[in-house]
């Protein structure tokens, strides 16, 4: 039985755990032996002093819906050895928020370009810094502060 | 003899004919394209008007409908497809996200119109514009290429 650090549940009644970070993966492991099968959605929130990584789980059996949370300052362990589907999902999470997936076979930018500076979801994203994308002649992306050298 | 000849310049013929067999080329990139498929549909219908068959090949096109919104990493792209077209083409800039950057013009990923990239003919309002905006627009890029008034 892993420990978990606070319980609450939403309004129309999905559990809400909160596990720290260090026994997240050995958690959902052992919820997914539960029977929580189905890995949902990843998300992540920014609290400024902190980071959020949410993680929403479904029974197939029994329709039963849990709603993991885990604190961290940036990095978090990959749970792509339990759900594969969740690779996307990190990535995505890792391109927006700038959360670090330990263990991740490919932790790239999945939307927006290689080489894009900062996390634009971040709180502290400077918005007045645009930057511009242009194709190079090797076919890859090339992000420039100066907007003569891209769209 | 008067009734059985018709006399004309080629070059107004051909502004005739190139505005009545527009071939578009397939490009969604948001949700205008929804509509654009629903113009391009059975109950729009806007093969009547002499634009016919969508063509999934640039080098077949002679028309672009940019509908959708223009992402930062899409923007080269479009450039490139553009390139890619015979002349003579055209562009419509579909929508509210084409012509200005829509809803996301302060958004850090969105190009502030498609005109930053290519040049358009005809900027057609709308968010989504509905198919009979589209058939507008066609028509109206008609009767410029009949009267000259196109940018290539």
């Amino acid at each position: 039985m892993i420990p978990v650090e606070s319980e609450s549940s939403t309004k129309n009644g999905i559990k809400i755990v909160y596990v720290a970070k260090e026994n997240l993966l050995a958690f959902l492991t052992e919820k997914k032996e539960q029977g929580f099968d189905t890995l949902l959605m990843i998300t992540g929130v920014d609290y400024r002093d902190h980071l959020e990584v949410l993680y929403h789980l479904l029974s197939s059996k029994t329709n039963e819906r849990l709603i993991v949370k885990t604190k961290t300052n940036e990095e978090v362990e990959s749970v792509t050895s339990l759900w594969k589907g969740a690779n996307w999902h990190e990535r995505e999470a890792w391109d927006l928020l700038g959360i670090k997936f330990l263990n991740h076979p490919n932790l790239t930018r999945i939307l927006l370009p290689e080489g894009w500076v900062g996390h634009p979801l971040r709180k502290d994203y400077p918005m007045d810094k645009k930057q511009y994308v242009n194709l190079a002649d090797d076919g890859k992306d090339r992000v420039s502060f100066e907007k003569s050298e891209g769209y | 003899m008067s009734d059985s000849i018709l006399v004309t310049s080629i070059d107004e013929a051909m502004k005739w004919g190139t505005g009545k067999s527009l071939w578009p080329f397939t490009f969604g990139l948001a949700c205008c394209a929804i509509e654009m498929m629903s113009t391009m549909g059975s109950d729009y219908d806007w093969a009547r008007f002499g634009s016919d068959v969508f063509r999934d090949s640039p080098r077949h096109s002679d028309l672009m409908i940019v509908s959708g919104t223009v992402t930062k990493k899409m923007a080269p792209r479009i450039r490139r497809l553009y390139d890619q077209m015979a002349f003579p083409k055209f562009v419509i800039s579909m929508g509210a996200c084409a012509s200005a950057g829509g809803p996301y013009v302060r958004g850090y990923s969105v190009v502030d119109g498609v005109d930053q990239v290519v040049p358009v003919d005809v900027y057609l309002y709308g968010c989504p514009p509905r198919p009979e905006a589209l058939i507008q627009a066609l028509k109206l890029l008609q009767d410029r290429i009949v009267a000259g008034k196109v940018k290539h």
